[in-house]
């Protein structure tokens, strides 16, 4: 199984500490990343369609597995949602849940990369958090036109 | 009607080489076209390259994929073409999936769907990739032909009015054409194909309809590299251009005594075949006719198929002559033209664009034989006609153009080219072997020359260290044509 890189773990801890910062208190982290991913799904849905991404988040969900155990209790239904993540995390203490959280989405962003490569990546996340501060993801410095 | 109060149909440039020729100057703005052909023939690709080469912030483009290439990879495999600007997704084009409308409603859904985006977008250029699949999707039921036709209608009319260019992707064959109502509602038609033979491949396009403007009719090749499309308009971008002809005069060939054989030198304008067996010395011949043109001051082409051009200048220089500095100073060209599968108008594109960019005078043509073995199979059997294209092309544009034919070596008969195209031709040298008192030597001999009187002899020549060198006629023997002649000498 694929581990996630650096460079799109990263980019998932900033988008989930993006997410976290507008919660409001009472708001547990399942909201938060849930909330993330129901981003990601609304946008890229409209690109490759629900079973695209149901495809593509069930492929990170399994690889996720691999280096998070917890997730084993989390599925993805036919229309792309998570389901069962709340009751998987309830238990958890908090390093634990984020780092579930962030392997999952670091897998997701991996995947897009490995098709897409880092630019459009880059370009898809900030068209769902378009006011993110983000760092770029990429690790061969090269510039791209903007 | 006054030309004032005619509408002006707007022209947008395709980002295609070529195709914006064969369109008889580029896309009508607003208009709803159909782009066909069968799985592979690049009809993602060409969609891509004409919305990559349009879209911007102020003239955006949409992008509707449908059960067919997801996006993902769509996205994946087009990023590796040059014309792809990464920059441009999200802000000036929009990629949406429509799948699972199409799936889960009918066609009024799809409609609503589609009109819901243009209106939110506001989209220059529209894509639908591909349009059969959401046809196909409908009609898995019984057909209901004007249900589909009025569909059809009311997309075509949404999407103009929005005046938003259009193309809708499809995998149809030929015969769908005949009474299916897309083909009717739509403005344009773009054909694409590739056409197996032996081993090779050789795309087409053929724009089958067109309003509201004259596109260049007949099938077209175009190749598809890491730019993209590039289309090669049969009529070599020529229509509409006057032809130029060259003030009358004569060009020399370099060799004195060869000119005067031709009546003093070749008509400017002409087109020249040099044929003779291996070894006469066609090329010598042709590199002194570009040598002396460069000397002159008129810049030369030579395209070359069976050496390589460092062989070719190398050969030159042993010859006297220098190929190398007129190369650096851009009035030479040597084109080695060796790709696979080359098709007419593919070698004449590379011609003509030599021709304009160094403002050639002369071009050569090393060899025809060369030339056609350098073509696709499919093109090899049109070859006469290949090559009436290729030299019209060329006189047309004021070129003299010189080329070599080799010849099996015959000993009872003169032939003059293996493809009987002495016609396409204006004039006409022959060189050949002859057998004189136990040696093979050679002789020249002017067949033909269209623009008036040349000389009659038959007139043995060296190729030496200085080039072509050309001797007596040989008036002492009888049968000199036969290459065995008998000496009549009282």
């Amino acid at each position: 199984m694929k581990q996630t890189t650096p460079a799109a773990r990263d980019l998932a801890r900033q988008l989930l500490a993006q997410e976290a910062e507008g919660s409001a208190p009472s708001e547990t982290e399942a909201h938060a990343t849930l909330r993330t991913f129901e981003k990601i799904r609304r946008h890229m849905v409209k690109l490759v369609g629900v079973a695209g991404f149901q495809a593509l988040l069930a492929r990170a969900l399994a690889l996720a597995k691999a280096e998070v155990s917890w997730l084993a209790a989390v599925k993805v239904r036919a229309d792309g949602f998570l389901e069962g993540w709340s009751e998987a995390a309830q238990p958890l203490d908090a390093d634990t849940e984020s780092k579930g959280s962030e392997t999952l989405l670091a897998q997701l962003l991996g995947l897009l990369i490995a098709f897409i490569g880092e630019y459009l990546t880059l370009r898809l996340v900030r068209d769902v958090w378009p006011d993110a501060s983000l760092n770029d993801i990429s690790t061969s410095g090269e510039e791209r036109p903007e | 009607m006054s030309d004032q109060g005619r509408v002006r149909i707007g022209r947008l440039a395709t980002g295609v080489p070529g195709l914006d020729t064969v369109l008889g100057g580029g896309l009508p703005e607003f208009s709803f076209n159909i782009l066909a052909g069968a799985p592979g023939t690049g009809k993602t690709t060409l969609a891509h390259q004409i919305m990559f080469a349009n879209a911007s912030q102020e003239q955006t483009a949409l992008y509707f994929t449908v059960l067919g290439e997801p996006a993902l990879k769509m996205l994946r495999y087009q990023q590796q073409f040059q014309f792809f600007d990464a920059a441009k997704l999200s802000r000036s084009i929009r990629f949406i999936n429509l799948s699972q409308v199409v799936l889960e409603n009918d066609l009024n859904a799809v409609l609503e769907e589609i009109t819901r985006e243009v209106e939110e977008f506001n989209p220059g250029m529209v894509m639908v990739d591909s349009f059969r699949t959401v046809v196909r999707r409908m009609q898995s039921g019984p057909p209901d032909e004007m249900e589909l036709q009025a569909f059809v209608q009311r997309l075509a009319l949404q999407l103009t009015s929005w005046q938003a260019t259009t193309f809708l992707l499809g995998e149809y064959v030929e015969g769908e054409m005949r009474d299916n109502p897309v083909f009717t509602v739509a403005d344009g038609l773009f054909w694409l194909s590739q056409n197996v033979e032996r081993n090779s491949v050789v795309r087409k396009m053929q724009i089958m309809k067109l309003r509201g403007q004259a596109s260049v009719p007949g099938l077209h090749t175009f190749r598809i590299t890491d730019a993209g499309l590039q289309v090669f308009p049969r009529t070599f971008g020529l229509i509409g251009k006057e032809a130029k002809m060259p003030p009358p005069r004569r060009l020399s060939t370099g060799i004195l005594a060869l000119d005067a054989m031709l009546g003093g030198g070749i008509p400017a304008g002409d087109s020249v075949l040099v044929a003779g067996p291996s070894g006469t010395g066609k090329s010598v011949l042709a590199t002194q006719f570009i040598a002396e043109g460069v000397r002159q001051g008129e810049p030369g082409i030579i395209a070359v198929f069976e050496e390589r051009p460092q062989e070719y200048t190398a050969r030159a220089t042993g010859l006297g002559m220098d190929l190398d500095t007129p190369q650096q100073t851009g009035r030479l060209e040597i084109l080695y033209l060796r790709p696979l599968d080359l098709s007419v108008d593919e070698m004449l594109n590379e011609v003509l664009e030599a021709v304009e960019k160094i403002g050639a005078k002369r071009v050569v043509i090393d060899s025809l034989a060369g030339f056609e073995m350098a073509l696709a199979p499919a093109f090899r059997q049109d070859f006469r006609e290949s090559l009436y294209r290729m030299i019209a092309a060329l006189t047309g544009i004021g070129v003299t153009i010189l080329s070599t034919v080799e010849l099996p070596e015959a000993f009872t008969s003169l032939l003059f080219s293996p493809h009987a195209i002495s016609f396409l031709t204006d004039d006409i040298i022959r060189l050949r072997y002859v057998e004189i008192e136990g040696q093979l030597r050679k002789i020249l001999v002017v067949v033909k020359m269209r623009g008036g009187n040349h000389s009659k002899d038959i007139c043995e020549y060296e190729i030496t260290s200085e080039g072509m060198e050309i001797g007596q006629r040989l008036k002492d023997y009888r049968g000199l044509i036969t290459g065995v002649p008998e000496y009549s000498a009282p």
